[in-house]
């Protein structure tokens, strides 16, 4: 055979080859957060079975929806409430931002399935898509990879992706729009800003990662820190991206004007739920020396203000790592609920996905501990979803 | 040339273009904000969520009440009880109808306004807490202050006084409200409307 031909072949085998290493890594992509949410399915239906008289399926979705859950089913089902609030109460939905129970709604309005059920697959689908667009923003590390699909499907916190709770669209919405960052896609970044600030009032939060991105790109092309305004009006593409991004809060402000007549009935109803502003520092302080009984177990208070401090730490290693969009997106999405109180920060925590992601990351950087969290993840799975069942109350 | 690379010619249109959506953008954004920094809401909500003047939210709770019985805040009464309760009230329970932040009202409808006056006699019991022992209640109808008692202790305390016919509006709905001074917050940090002060047990009118 001719030299030339020889060599011609041994490309076709290295291409095969690589063509054949690419394959297998994308069924692995596809395939772990796949067989990771069969798992986590399989570990929280073992501990609900574990509580529960009623072994059902149906019973299985209806015990995971609990504390907001509940709100969010009304929404979807019922909307939200003129005011006066029907049956004398004083708590009107209108917390409870709209994009999640709307998105429920519009897929109930074809499959013939109750809502909860609805909105538990709606979840896992989310938290499965969230998987898949992390890949490429976890370096298309599989260790990292793995980890973060355990955390979300199959972790301890797995049941807030697994019900009717934001975090499932939350954490997919984020990723996008941390992608759409990453390849400099502005407008799909403001859009997914958009969205986000239509499922949580945080979301909106996420245009200081979008500004300081366009900074950054800014700075990579040789312009200074005082010609930055400048180049961002002579880009109309970059000011739509900015302006669009808080849209979604700005369309439901509209709606809670013309419904109930106050545009930041989100904000103002937070009084019916007895949340005063204060010093953050104080509420960590106030949750971390709550313990007036004895024993070693910490309080319901002191696992909040440890989720708070963990968060916050982590977003400090974030900055560390020069993500300073991210970290700065996520210390304010923690600060900003932490001036009323400590409830539901662990969930607040854990629904920040380039925390948790991070948190993936430094796990997986030697195979100790990646082992270590690949074996602990679904052994507390198993145990936080029971105490999710029961109502812890540092899990709200 | 990608296709969506514009020509020289379009691109002074497209950047006009742009300015021109982000500028309807912003003129969005700044309208709906000035909607809802001017909220078009009624008295009610305006006090208990925007002002926070009050810790009880106004409602259309009407019960019907003839004057001669006794209504039992307990549990056994609940049904005739929850009518009365406008806002700034927890139960009944079996130790009876827990208030709930700085003013509660109970809001009754007379079959017709009293001649002279009526004679109500109300069974409470202070929420005390170490080192505080005691509560100070003040009632009024109507804007008249009709009572201001001191409960001491966790043990009940019969509460009576006359309510005048002033008090009373020609429509036979007699409204009162309890204010209380001393009222006990879960915790330092905690919101106003959590704060616990008395617990009523019964409630009673007699025309005088």
């Amino acid at each position: 055979m001719p030299p030339g031909r020889v060599e011609a072949n041994l490309a076709l085998e290295h291409a095969a080859r690589a063509n054949s290493g690419i394959r297998l890594m994308l069924i692995a992509v596809v395939a772990v957060p796949l067989l990771l949410a069969l798992s986590g399915l399989a570990v929280r239906y073992a501990a609900f079975a574990s509580v529960s008289a009623d072994p059902s399926l149906a019973a299985y979705v209806r015990a995971l929806c609990r504390w907001d859950c509940k709100w969010y089913v009304d929404i979807s089902e019922q909307g939200y409430e003129r005011f006066p609030i029907p049956n004398r109460n004083n708590i009107g939905r209108w917390g409870f931002f709209p994009l999640y129970p709307m998105l429920v709604a519009a897929i109930r309005s074809v499959l013939p399935f109750p809502t909860i059920v609805i909105a538990t697959m709606a979840s896992v689908a989310c938290g499965y898509a969230s998987c898949l667009v992390a890949w490429p923003l976890l370096e298309k590390n599989m260790r990292a990879y793995v980890l973060y699909c355990a955390f979300l499907l199959s972790g301890p916190f797995s049941f807030y992706f697994a019900t009717f709770l934001t975090e499932p669209l939350f954490v997919l919405v984020t990723s996008c729009l941390f992608l759409a960052l990453r390849r400099s896609n502005y407008l799909a970044a403001g859009l997914s800003c958009a969205l986000l600030s239509a499922t949580r009032l945080v979301g909106v939060l996420a245009v200081v990662a979008i500004v300081i991105r366009m900074f950054e790109e800014h700075r990579q092309k040789g312009g200074s820190a005082i010609a930055f305004p400048r180049w961002l009006l002579s880009r109309p593409d970059l000011i739509i991206a900015i302006l669009i991004s808080p849209a979604g809060l700005f369309a439901y402000m509209l709606f809670l004007h013309v419904t109930v007549g106050d545009g930041f009935a989100f904000a103002h109803v937070q009084r019916a739920f007895g949340r005063v502003a204060g010093n953050p520092l104080l509420f960590v302080w106030d949750g971390l020396s709550y313990h007036p009984n004895p024993g070693w177990l910490p309080t319901a208070p002191q696992w909040s203000a440890m989720a708070a401090i963990a968060g916050l730490a982590l977003a400090g290693m974030l900055a560390v790592r020069r993500q300073y969009g991210a970290a700065l997106f996520c210390a304010l999405a923690l600060i900003l609920p932490l001036t009323t109180n400590l409830a539901s920060m662990v969930r607040y925590a854990v629904g920040l996905a380039p925390l948790t992601m991070l948190a993936a990351c430094l796990l997986s950087a030697s195979r100790l501990t990646f082992a270590a969290a690949v074996i602990a993840l679904p052994v507390a799975c198993y145990f936080m979803t029971v105490a999710w069942l029961g109502g812890y109350l540092a899990l709200v | 040339m990608p296709w969506f690379e514009p020509t020289r010619s379009a691109r002074p249109a497209l950047l006009l273009g742009g300015y021109g959506l982000a500028a309807a953008l912003a003129a969005a954004e700044l309208a709906i904000l000035a909607l809802a920094l001017n909220p078009n809401v009624n008295d009610d909500y305006r006090a208990y969520y925007i002002d926070k003047t009050t810790t009880c939210l106004n409602r259309d709770a009407v019960g019907r009440y003839t004057p001669g019985r006794t209504v039992s805040f307990r549990s056994d009464g609940a049904r005739e009880a929850t009518a009365m309760m406008v806002c700034g009230w927890s139960g009944p329970v079996a130790d009876g109808t827990h208030s709930l932040g700085e003013t509660s009202r109970l809001r009754l409808a007379l079959p017709s306004p009293p001649g002279d006056g009526l004679l109500a006699v109300l069974q409470m019991a202070a929420v005390i807490r170490p080192p505080q022992l005691s509560q100070r209640v003040v009632i009024s109808a109507s804007g008249i202050r009709l009572k201001q008692a001191t409960l001491s202790g966790p043990a009940p305390t019969t509460v009576s006084f006359a309510i005048p016919r002033a008090a009373v509006p020609s429509t036979g709905m007699l409204e009162m409200e309890f204010d209380y001074p001393d009222g006990i917050a879960q915790s330092p940090a905690a919101s106003k409307i959590y704060n616990r002060s008395i617990k009523l047990l019964s409630f009673r009118l007699d025309a005088l």
